[in-house]
């Protein structure tokens, strides 16, 4: 593949109106490259693995960005940085896991100014796709992850269809627990889809991360009360401590009644193309209190259905051990 | 526009990838253009009197070989839509849906090919030098199948047995509940097994748009009640058939 230092000749727009960013993202589909922060853009440029023929920054969009109460719940716009709302007082009042998860993302440089839209809209670190070759996301016919030299110690252990590339976002995750809900226009209107819709696996859509489609934007997050200021864990294993991605990750969102949870949401990142809710955990969590014993009959359902790759079985007892910790209380 | 897509391989060198699905939209358009033309002639020409469907009746086709019929119908047009939507970009979780279909296809494949070769006359199917003559001659009329449903029969069979083919080898290196997948085949190997069962998904299209066409034309449709109910009446046959080519039993 080659690898430049230099962009490509590339048409830039900086729109400053929303109708204008959905007008170019129609005009242009799927050649057009919509960024926030622009984290994830520069280096598939550079390196020449995506030629699309326009970007479009959505930096300048005020009415994209920023924090703001609804009547149930928060909004936050897409290009509101990661920083912005690890320091939002009312996120961190509310919906803390959010906070939580959006501090571990990569580095405080990247923080500053990735954005929310772009972390959970992010596409994936399998390094064969991101090397340039035509697998089954790229559009191709195989892939080269999983195969019996294959390094796959990243990649997934459920819901893999022939691709076998997980999500990395870290704030995927917490949103899924949250019971998020996105909002997406076009320039024929606006959608909203909830977080789990919103995440797209390899059996629906190969090529893409979520299901956005060409033309489409990601405008908001909505938190809605639900989940406010209810018990939250997370928590993420990478090899290092800063600027790495996970190799598995949890958000759990636990309502208590007394000592004992009446409703839950488990969340695991890193280990499907998706975040994988862990619905047989919920199951069995739902009437336990948070103790050593109620972690110790949770914990072992959450790898349950996974089929581990050449060189991941450890994310199956990691996955467990994440469970038992949130468990624990 | 091109037959096939390439791509560059682990190691650089271009390989090809598949068929170039810009071919769909393409056999669409030759098989409604032909449809339309063929609509057009016979309706500008003269035809005879329908012969009645009432009266005495003659089988036409066992009970086994329409449900055969039928079975092969279904599990086709669900290949094509688990197939082929999702490349023209209705997204849906298509891929379990296509091979179930396709054992079943398979299955039927292979139990009328034993069925045709020791529990039947194959020769009903067989084209010979008397069959080429029959387009061009009123007077001259075919046994049970015309020439035009014999020629129908051999590219299907080709095409089908092709697709199966390929079929089989794309399953091979796709994770099932009897194995794991494999990387068995080279890059090269499997781009050309991509690249046939994609054109002949596309002669496929082509030729059921032209089967459904034909079953359901006015002067034909007696053949697609057979289909589903197993006789023509004796007018019918009379009509459309040489009594010395094919004398088939009566019926209820």
């Amino acid at each position: 593949m080659a690898s430049f230092d230099v962009m490509p000749d590339i048409q830039l727009y900086q729109p400053v109106e929303l109708d204008d960013a959905l007008s170019l993202a129609d005009r242009y589909g799927d050649g057009g490259w919509v960024l926030g922060g622009g984290q994830d853009t520069y280096g598939w440029l550079k390196d020449r693995a995506k030629n699309p023929r326009a970007m479009i920054d959505l930096s300048g969009v005020e009415s994209l960005r920023g924090i703001r109460e609804t009547d149930d719940g928060i909004e936050i716009g897409a290009t509101t940085t990661l920083h912005e709302i690890i320091r939002d007082e009312r996120i961190n009042r509310d919906f803390s896991l959010l906070a939580q998860a959006a501090a571990v993302v990569a580095s405080p440089q990247i923080r500053n100014v990735a954005t929310l839209g772009g972390n959970l809209a992010q596409d994936t670190r399998c390094w064969y796709y991101r090397r340039g070759l035509d697998c089954y996301r790229a559009g191709g016919n195989s892939c080269y992850a999983d195969g019996p030299e294959s390094m796959n110690r990243e990649h997934a252990v459920l819901g893999a269809s022939r691709c076998v590339a997980v999500s990395p976002s870290d704030t995927a995750t917490a949103i899924v627990a949250l019971e998020a809900t996105m909002v997406v226009a076009s320039a024929s209107g606006e959608r909203t889809i909830t977080a789990e819709d919103f995440f797209a696996g390899p059996d629906t859509h190969i090529t893409q991360m979520t299901s956005l489609e060409p033309g489409e934007i990601l405008t908001a997050v909505r938190l809605p009360s639900k989940w406010a200021g209810k018990r939250f864990y997370f928590e993420k294993v990478a090899d290092r401590d800063v600027w790495d991605f996970a190799l598995v990750s949890i958000a759990v969102a636990m309502s208590m009644e007394g000592d004992s949870i009446s409703d839950s949401r488990f969340v695991c990142g890193s280990v499907a193309c998706t975040p994988h809710r862990l619905t047989n955990v919920e199951s069995a969590a739902r009437g336990k209190s948070l103790s050593e014993e109620s972690a110790e009959a949770v914990a072992p359902l959450a790898s349950a259905g996974a089929e581990p790759l050449n060189y991941n079985h450890f994310k199956l007892p990691l996955m467990e051990n994440l469970v038992r910790r949130a468990m624990r209380g | 526009m091109e037959f096939a897509t390439y791509k560059s391989d682990i190691w650089g060198r271009e390989v090809i990838r598949g068929v170039s699905w810009d071919l769909l939209w393409l056999v669409v358009v030759a098989a409604f253009v032909a449809i339309a033309l063929h609509a057009v002639y016979e309706a500008m020409r003269k035809r005879g009197d329908k012969p009645s469907s009432d009266g005495a009746r003659v089988k036409r086709h066992d009970k086994i070989d329409r449900i055969y019929h039928w079975v092969m119908a279904i599990s086709t047009i669900a290949l094509l839509i688990t197939g082929v939507l999702p490349i023209i970009g209705i997204e849906f979780a298509w891929l379990e849906l296509h091979w179930i279909a396709g054992i079943v296809l398979t299955v039927v494949v292979v139990f009328h090919i034993i069925r045709s070769m020791f529990f039947k006359d194959a020769s009903d199917m067989k084209i010979t030098i008397s069959d080429l003559k029959d387009p061009f001659d009123v007077a001259n009329k075919p046994g049970k199948y015309s020439a035009a449903q014999k020629g129908m029969h051999l590219a299907i069979t080709v095409l089908t047995l092709l697709v199966i083919v390929s079929g089989i080898l794309m399953f091979a290196v796709i994770d099932t509940p009897w194995w794991e997948r494999t990387n068995a085949l080279s890059e090269t190997t499997l781009g050309l097994v991509f690249f046939v069962h994609g054109i002949t998904t596309l002669g496929l299209i082509g030729l059921i748009c032209l089967h459904i066409y034909f079953a359901l034309r006015p002067e034909k449709l007696f053949y697609t009640r057979s289909m589903i109910k197993g006789w023509i009446s004796r007018d019918e046959l009379d009509a459309n058939h040489d009594a010395k080519r094919w004398a088939p039993d009566e019926t209820t």
